[in-house]
This record gives structure tokens, sequence and C-alpha cells, in this order.
């Protein structure tokens, strides 16, 4: 777990700078609503990265592309990727594990089916029908603002969901703190005119630059 | 049971024991914030699923909160600025 952690701080930090830096130039102006938007947009794609192949990645993944208004973004980000990554995370895998699991379940219809189709997350998506097992077990029951929550969780069960679950938290703390402690820094930076410590050569010059920048 | 079929694809294990699930929850308990250190009695597990969903919306709330944050603290600065920063905290880490 630990590695994985190490990977995560580094992979994450780059990855949401490509996306401030985006997020920045995409348009001027922009209304701090979208702009927000799009920096929400970069923190998950790069929590997701950092992560690395997990069911609740490839999920977000997917349901962040989908969006019509993440679209431009991601494209930014991405570049070339794009393509290709929007190809390995579309719709009709997701699609797929839905269909095999309804046809396991199309004997057991009891009142509660619709509400499963209603608690569906992956609203707007081509998933049409019936979303998930229609479980008798009552733990499922339980589980069912979980599955919500957890990116992909609708499609899984028991510990397989408390596992994702669990891993889930872990990477959104992680991806918390990461976003408190940039704005911590960048709120410094340009709120003082103090130097900032760091003595290495090209913190020199950028500190100069925030100084000269923030009096204007 | 039938919800073990339906597992069968998905999970690693055909069978779900009950240890398993248990120290998932147990886990998944240590991950709140408010943990006491003092655990040795069991939360029941519908008790840690409530929570456990709570602590997920709290989180999605504050990502909300910070990009908001930060999208008006780079309106507000300028590009260079801002990078600098955050290359700053990029070399600290």
């Amino acid at each position: 777990m630990h590695v994985t952690k190490e990977f995560k701080k580094k992979t994450f930090l780059k990855q949401f700078l490509l996306g401030l830096h985006v997020s920045n130039s995409i348009s001027n102006p922009i209304s701090i609503q979208q702009r927000k938007n799009s920096i929400k947009l970069s923190a998950d794609l790069a929590m997701a990265f950092a992560r690395g192949r997990t069911h609740w990645t490839h999920a977000l993944i997917t349901k962040l592309g989908q969006k019509e208004e993440n679209k431009s973004t991601l494209k930014g980000i991405l570049g070339r990727r794009y393509e290709i990554l929007m190809a390995r995370y579309s719709c009709p895998l997701l699609y797929q594990k839905v269909q095999r699991r309804k046809k396991s379940v199309r004997s057991y219809r009891f009142s509660y089916n619709a509400q499963k189709r209603r608690s569906s997350a992956l609203k707007g998506s081509c998933v049409r029908v019936s979303p998930s097992v229609v479980a008798r077990n009552l733990e499922n029951r339980r589980t069912k603002v979980l599955k919500r929550l957890v990116p992909g969780g609708e499609l899984l069960n028991g510990s397989a969901l408390l596992s994702e679950a669990l891993d889930y938290v872990i990477s959104l703390k992680a991806q918390v703190d990461m976003m408190k402690s940039l704005w911590r820094a960048t709120q410094v930076s340009s709120s003082s005119n103090v130097e900032l410590v760091p003595s290495a050569p090209l913190q020199k010059k950028d500190a100069s630059c925030t100084i000269a920048n923030s009096e204007e | 049971m039938s919800s073990r079929r339906s597992h069968s694809r998905h999970s690693n294990a055909s069978r779900i024991t009950e240890e398993e699930i248990n120290e998932l929850v147990s886990k998944l308990q240590m991950m709140l914030p408010d943990a006491p250190i003092r655990r040795n009695s069991r939360v029941s597990a519908r008790k840690v699923l409530q929570e456990t969903c709570s602590y997920i919306r709290s989180l999605h709330q504050e990502v909300d909160d910070l990009s908001e944050k930060l999208s008006e603290l780079l309106a507000s600065t300028d590009t260079d600025s801002a990078e600098a920063a955050i290359l700053r905290s990029l070399l600290m880490q």
C-alpha cells in the first residue's frame, strides 16, 4: 500500500498540474463555475490515473468521459491520448457486464427491482434497463447507498464492493490532502510578498516573478 | 445461495467468507475519521457502512469546495505565480 501511495503523489500532482494549466487557459473569460468544474475534473482524473487500474477508476474515467461538458477539458489534458483513452473507457464494456447479469437474474423479479433501476448511477448512459443484480440478500439493500457513491459500485457485491469502497476512500483522502496542500501553497504565494524558502535557482526565479506579479 | 452465483464472475473467490467481510469492515472502520482507538468491540457492519457513506459524501464535498477555492485563486492570480507555487509544492513533496 505504501508503494502505491508514493506513486500516487507524484502522478497525481503531475496530472493535476496539467489539468490546472488547461483549466486556466481554456478560454478567457471563463466563469468561476466553469473553471471549478474543470478543476474538479482534473482532480478526479488525476486521482484515477494515480491509482492505476481498478474497477472504480475504470468506472470513474468512463463516467467523466461521457459528459458532454467535460470533453473540451479532457481533450486539452489528454491531447492525442484522448481518442485512445475514450475508446478504452467507453460505455460498451460496462453495458456488456450489465447485460450478462440481467440474464442470470431474469427469473428473480421482485418489487424492488424498480427501485434498483431508479438508483442506478449510470444515468443517461447506454444502460437502459435494470442495472445490476436483483439481490434477495439483505446486505445488498443495506449497501444500496454505497453502491451509488462508489464509481462502478452498482456492478459489485459483497466483499468486492467493500474492498473497492476501501480503496476509493483511501484515494479520496489522498486527493483531498493533495488539493489542500496545493491550495495552501498557491494562497501563500499569491497573498504575500515574502519569498519562500527553497534555495534552488529555479525557485528564486519563480519567487521573484511572484513578487512582481502580486504587486500589480 | 444465489448471491454466490452472481459473485463468481466478479470476485476472486467464489465463496465470500464471513471473515473476509469482517476484515474489510474493520479496515473501513479504521479509515473513518473518528475511529476511537479502543475499537475492540466490533461496531455493527451496518453502522460502518452508514459512516462510510457519509464520509465519502463529505470527502466529495471537500473536493468540491477546494475546487471552488482553487478556481477563485487561479482567477485572481497570474498563471505564472500559481504554477510557481505548484512547482514549489511539487518539489517539497
